[in-house]
């Protein structure tokens, strides 16, 4: 049995070369080769959507894709979302509406927001809901972190959208 | 509930075609799992339910995924097509809007846009949503190994729990499904606890197919999940239905037929008793909802 395969892993625009047993999740690679410890290790099942990196632009649970076969392909972590030190919108928008308590969650929240208005820029509150089923935060009651997402959607709309 | 652990240990092999993966399965039958989306088999791994020597991965089989118009009207659906990708597929919200609405309703983006059809299928869980969706869609699967291929009814698919018709050599390839009757539509209806990202409790699918000259039931198909150790096909009911008009003693006959046939089980989720109740009042539902989107001029019966 081979134990270590190399891999490449394009990751928030830069290319990572790493030797891995074929059974590391993505998110064992991220948080303990790469020390990206954004997205967070909690179900390990897929309930909690708090490991949630964005694979070619979708949101995908990190602790149920195996480090081997996101080879070839753009992933994209919480650490890669602000740029030169300046807060992408979405993240602007957490803080300002309060939709940050204890932040465990919302290095998925953000991602998963990021998924979301990349397919529709304009959602309802409905269709924010249903786009954030598969997170669970223990801290807000979900109300400030809508309200964050409605106001990152407003304000990337008066930026003219990106 | 237990702490999930890390995976065990296995080699992975990378297929890149359909003819490769048989002959990888040809070769390493007995130790070896098919891994699409994931979702089901890794977590399976983690609990140790399933130890596989070898992994085969098919993400990097092009030609595994895409929905296609098939040249007699039908539908081609490649079985890494995600669930995503299935119930976002215009073709399928048009035409076959039965089995959009069971895709929209398992987990949320983050699973759907790697869980496949394919392993939705392959998994023959009960509580699988689209096998039940399929069913009353008539669709069939492609099965193909290094000895040649055959196709195979989704509802003769799963001989029991936890199983499928499939032999370890062979790899699911494809999903058909037939061209819709016209005055057709199809409801799935699920319960589950959180209403969303939790296992179906009971799910009923029905695709009515409506006469508008003599405003009766031409046809019915009716499906169920979490209702049998295996997704089952509700006989009794759609023979029932056939043939009769739109009432409510109709669909309260069918729904005590469907409870006839079903066999759910008592789990920490549902009781057999509460699943029975769940049965009656979803049959209900989804047979007025599949007869409104059947022949949405006429009313209900209210």
């Amino acid at each position: 049995m081979k134990h270590l395969l190399p891999i490449a892993l394009r990751i928030n625009g830069e290319r990572h070369d790493l030797l891995v047993p074929p059974w590391r999740t993505l998110l064992e690679v991220l948080r303990e080769h790469l020390g990206l410890t954004g997205a967070k290790r909690s179900c390990q099942e897929g309930q909690c959507g708090t490991c949630t990196v964005l694979i070619d632009g979708k949101a995908v649970n990190s602790c149920l894709y195996l480090a081997v076969e996101a080879q070839g392909m753009e992933i994209q972590t919480i650490e890669g979302l602000a740029k030169g030190g300046v807060l992408d919108q979405i993240q602007k928008s957490f803080v300002q509406k309060g939709g940050v308590q204890c932040g465990f969650c919302t290095p998925g929240f953000v991602l998963a927001t990021k998924s979301l208005l990349n397919d529709n820029p304009n959602p309802s509150e409905d269709e924010i809901r249903v786009a954030m089923v598969g997170h669970l935060c223990r801290c807000t009651g979900y109300v400030q972190i809508i309200e964050a997402i409605q106001d990152a959607a407003s304000q990337l709309k008066h930026v003219g959208g990106s | 509930m237990s702490y999930l652990r890390r995976l065990p240990k296995f080699e992975y092999l990378a297929a890149r075609s359909i003819d490769e993966t048989c002959d990888l399965l040809a070769a390493h039958s007995n130790e070896v799992r098919l891994l699409a989306g994931g979702t089901d088999l890794l977590l399976q791994m983690r609990r140790r339910e399933a130890c596989p020597a070898y992994i085969i991965g098919l993400k990097g089989i092009a030609e595994l995924s895409g929905v296609t118009t098939l040249a007699d009207g039908g539908l081609a659906i490649g079985a890494a097509t995600t669930i995503q990708a299935v119930m976002s597929s215009p073709v399928v919200r048009e035409k076959y809007g039965v089995l959009a609405e069971a895709a929209a309703g398992i987990g949320g983006p983050e699973l759907r846009n790697v869980a496949t059809i394919g392993g939705n299928l392959a998994g023959a869980l009960p509580c699988a949503d689209l096998p039940p969706a399929l069913i009353t869609l008539g669709a069939q699967v492609s099965l193909r190994s290094r000895n040649g291929e055959r196709v195979v009814p989704v509802e003769d698919l799963f001989p029991q729990f936890g199983m499928t018709v499939a032999r370890p050599d062979e790899l699911l390839t494809t999903i058909q499904l037939p061209s819709v009757p016209s005055c057709s539509g199809g409801a799935y209806l699920k319960f589950h606890d959180r209403q969303s990202m939790d296992l179906t409790t009971v799910g009923v699918s029905a695709l009515v197919t409506w006469d508008a000259a003599s405003r009766t039931f031409r046809d019915v198909k009716i499906a169920l999940a979490s209702s049998a150790p295996v997704p089952l096909r509700a006989r009794k009911a759609e023979t029932l239905l056939r043939g009769r008009a739109f009432a409510e003693d109709a669909l309260e006959e069918a729904a005590l037929a469907v409870c006839d046939e079903a066999d759910p089980r008592t789990s920490w989720r549902a009781t057999r008793q509460f699943r029975f109740e769940l049965l009656k009042s979803l049959t209900k539902r989804a047979i007025r909802g599949a007869r409104q989107k059947a022949a949405p001029t006429i009313g209900d019966l209210s």
